[in-house]
């Protein structure tokens, strides 16, 4: 790694503004990681490794499309809704203990469909109804829970598909087979971000809507499409969930919404937009479950828990952002 | 102009409406308080259940007791729920009782202790029969109002100890266990917990391992108990949990861990799942309520005193806030519990206070 760098420090040096601010969290990440390390042997351990890893996934997933939309300056709270709505819906269409349904991956593909309809709700609701999007979103959230409950109907549906059981209990080379649907699905993001048109104007918005809008580009399909593609996301995570949990919860997505906007701005996404990705957000995301867990292994007592945790999500998060500070003002 | 008077002038004359009929039912009710208890006719009686929302399968059971009971006297139980959100609680108590409260019966939970002040004195005034359960700050007691029949409520500590022994016995008096805590500011996390302390002062050899809260949430409790499953290892015999929600998330944890079946689970509240996981040997015990009973006892008290088959000042100053019956579920008598029915008989006026286990202190 030094050699390499040695040898690239010409072309480097025009980047090096970039790669400073960058390197703020994972540094974090490796100093917080290390000092629990030393604190607690079980938390070094091989087995809670996996259990870190194995933990972030749904959060990962959740975050990959919450950052799209914070990439492009907006903001999205509808992950808690849209997941309980499609916890309720794949675990009423795979087999379980209320219908006789037995779908299977179309019940699981239906979810996600359902997932990108409320993700297009929220978008439409944004460019044609001009509804701010952290209210169009909170909305659908509503919306969202509602639906669930609907479907809910008083009674818990429980899955017994043998197929979505074993995501979270099977596992290949260690981790679950949910880590490794979490880790296709950043692949899968970053690819999006990197490469397509989508991505890439995800960010412009972000950075510079009205350069975009005066080089004539439109800018409304892309904006519904990034919300699609985050209601994708979020209809993926309820799926996961339910796998988890073994039933259909209205409550699947609970605190999902703020975690995943914590996480990804714990990795250096801004809330203004333009700046941060999924593999910054992916860092966010491992840096809060090492916090979550550390603070357990090393026996925090669980009242002090929440303070402690913020204060340090709050640190991590100046410490990050303070070579950029000058663009983070969220709320002026 | 002309325009804008038309709605001013129906807005001023449906206040001046509501509050002349407002007018009339505070006047009928304080007309004369024992002849308006027992003037109303059993068909005239309007039920009311109120509870936080119907995502949850204990208060669907809750609102299914109180439509049951409804049905055994002729008569549909209005159901509201509130989503946990205080301000839509007290707004929906306001719209109930600007109606006709002569003959309101009204069972609500409250969401919290704060929320009982307003919702008894707002009744207490339009002379509407209520009945809260679980919430109400100390100080607030039923015997100083004339409308406000009971308060129920659960013993926590005792819940706690019950499953805390159930769950020392099952891993044979011996061992280490792990405990899920529930939300740590309510009164419900915190009796629970000191029922489990109880239980572990009188079962010396079990050691509490550690201690988290899960929040009650499913979710959580399935990532906090991989996590402590990691940091004690084979040291867990049993799981504590404050909640069934809790517990079934600790069985999938033990699952995906895969230990299940090596430790033992404990909850409370008997939701159908827990009572499921119980009779089939998956979970040690859990305890109930008997969210049925209690969504029909609370109309039930109600009703006999609104058509006058119980008068407020024979009710027993014990029976005003109360402790009501809890029962441990093991796998003996867990089938008994798997279809959550109710016992009309339990709603005889004779039969209300008979789940009475003790004065609320």
């Amino acid at each position: 790694m030094t050699v390499e760098s040695g040898a690239a420090v010409p072309r480097r040096n025009s980047r090096r503004g970039t790669a400073f601010r960058d390197a703020g969290p994972p540094v974090a990440l490796v100093v917080i990681f290390s000092v629990f390390a030393v604190l607690s042997p079980q938390f070094r351990s091989i087995d809670n490794v996996q259990n870190i890893v194995d933990a972030a996934a749904v959060l990962a997933v959740v975050t990959c499309g919450i950052t799209f939309v914070l990439m492009m300056g907006s903001i999205d709270l509808s992950a808690a809704g849209v997941m309980g709505a499609s916890a309720l819906t794949v675990s009423l269409l795979v087999a379980n203990n209320r219908n006789d349904n037995d779908f299977g991956l179309v019940g699981i593909a239906a979810a996600v469909v359902l997932g990108c309809a409320f993700g297009c709700l929220s978008g439409l609701a944004l460019v044609l109804l001009k509804v701010p999007s952290f209210m169009a979103t909170l909305g659908v959230s509503a919306i969202g829970l509602g639906v669930a409950t609907l479907m809910f109907a008083g009674v818990q549906p429980n899955i017994s598909d043998a197929m979505l059981k074993s995501w979270a209990i099977e596992r290949f080379l260690g981790l679950s087979y949910l880590t490794w649907i979490a880790a296709a699905c950043i692949l899968l993001g970053w690819l999006v971000q990197r490469y397509t048109r989508l991505g890439r104007y995800a960010f412009a918005i972000g950075g510079a809507e009205e350069v975009l809008t005066l080089s004539g580009v439109k800018v409304k399909p892309y904006k519904v499409a990034v919300f699609t593609l985050a209601g994708a996301f979020y209809g993926l995570g309820g799926v996961m969930v339910t796998s988890q949990l073994g039933a259909g919860l209205v409550q699947a997505g609970n605190g999902y919404d703020f975690s995943a906007i914590t996480a990804a701005v714990v990795g250096g996404t801004l809330l203004t937009g333009g700046r941060g990705g999924i593999l910054h957000s992916a860092v966010g995301v491992v840096l809060v479950m090492v916090l979550t867990n550390g603070l357990v292994q090393v026996g925090v007592s669980p009242y002090w828990q929440g303070g402690v945790e913020g204060l340090i999500v709050v640190a991590a998060v100046a410490a990050a952002v303070i070579p950029q500070r000058r663009r983070n003002q969220v709320v002026k | 102009m002309r325009i804008a008077f038309r709605p001013t002038a129906a807005l001023i004359s449906l206040s001046l409406a509501a509050a002349a009929l407002a007018g009339c039912s505070e006047q009928a009710a304080g007309d004369g308080d024992p002849a308006a208890a027992g003037a109303c006719k059993p068909a005239d009686v309007k039920l009311v259940g109120q509870v936080r929302n119907e995502s949850n399968p204990y208060e669907a059971s809750w609102l299914a007791g109180g439509d049951a009971f409804a049905k055994s006297v002729g008569l549909t139980q209005q159901r509201l729920t509130y989503g946990g959100d205080s301000t839509k609680q007290q707004e929906q108590i306001s719209q109930i009782l600007a109606g006709d409260t002569k003959c309101l019966v009204m069972n609500v939970l409250p969401n919290g202790d704060s929320d009982t002040a307003p919702i008894v004195k707002g009744a207490d005034k339009a002379g509407a029969f209520l009945v809260t359960q679980w919430n109400k700050p100390a100080d607030l007691n039923p015997a100083d109002y004339k409308t406000w029949i009971s308060h129920i409520t659960y013993n926590g500590v005792e819940s706690g100890k019950q499953i805390g022994d159930a769950l020392a016995k099952s891993i044979g008096g011996s061992g280490g266990i792990i405990a899920l805590q529930g939300v740590l500011d309510t009164a419900a996390a915190k009796d629970r917990f000191a029922g489990l302390q109880a239980s572990l002062k009188e079962n010396s050899g079990v050691q509490l391992l550690d201690q988290q809260t899960a929040n009650f949430s499913r979710a959580e409790a399935l990532t906090v108990t991989k996590t402590l499953l990691t940091k004690h290892g084979d040291k867990v015999k049993g799981i504590w949990a404050a909640n069934d929600d809790m517990a079934l998330g600790a069985l999938e944890a033990l699952q995906q861990a895969g230990r299940a079946g090596k430790v033992a689970v404990v909850g409370i509240d008997a939701v159908p799942d827990a009572v499921t996981a119980v009779q089939s040997g998956a979970m040690t015990a859990t305890v109930s309520s008997d969210g049925t009973w209690q969504g029909g006892i609370g109309l039930a008290i109600g009703f006999c005193v609104a058509t006058g088959k119980l008068e407020v000042k024979d009710i027993a100053a014990d029976n005003r806030a109360f402790f009501a019956e809890q029962f441990l579920i093991t796998k003996d008598n867990a089938a008994d519990f798997a279809q959550p029915k109710t016992n009309p008989s339990d709603f005889d006026c004779a039969n209300v206070f008979k789940r009475v286990a003790g004065p609320l202190k």
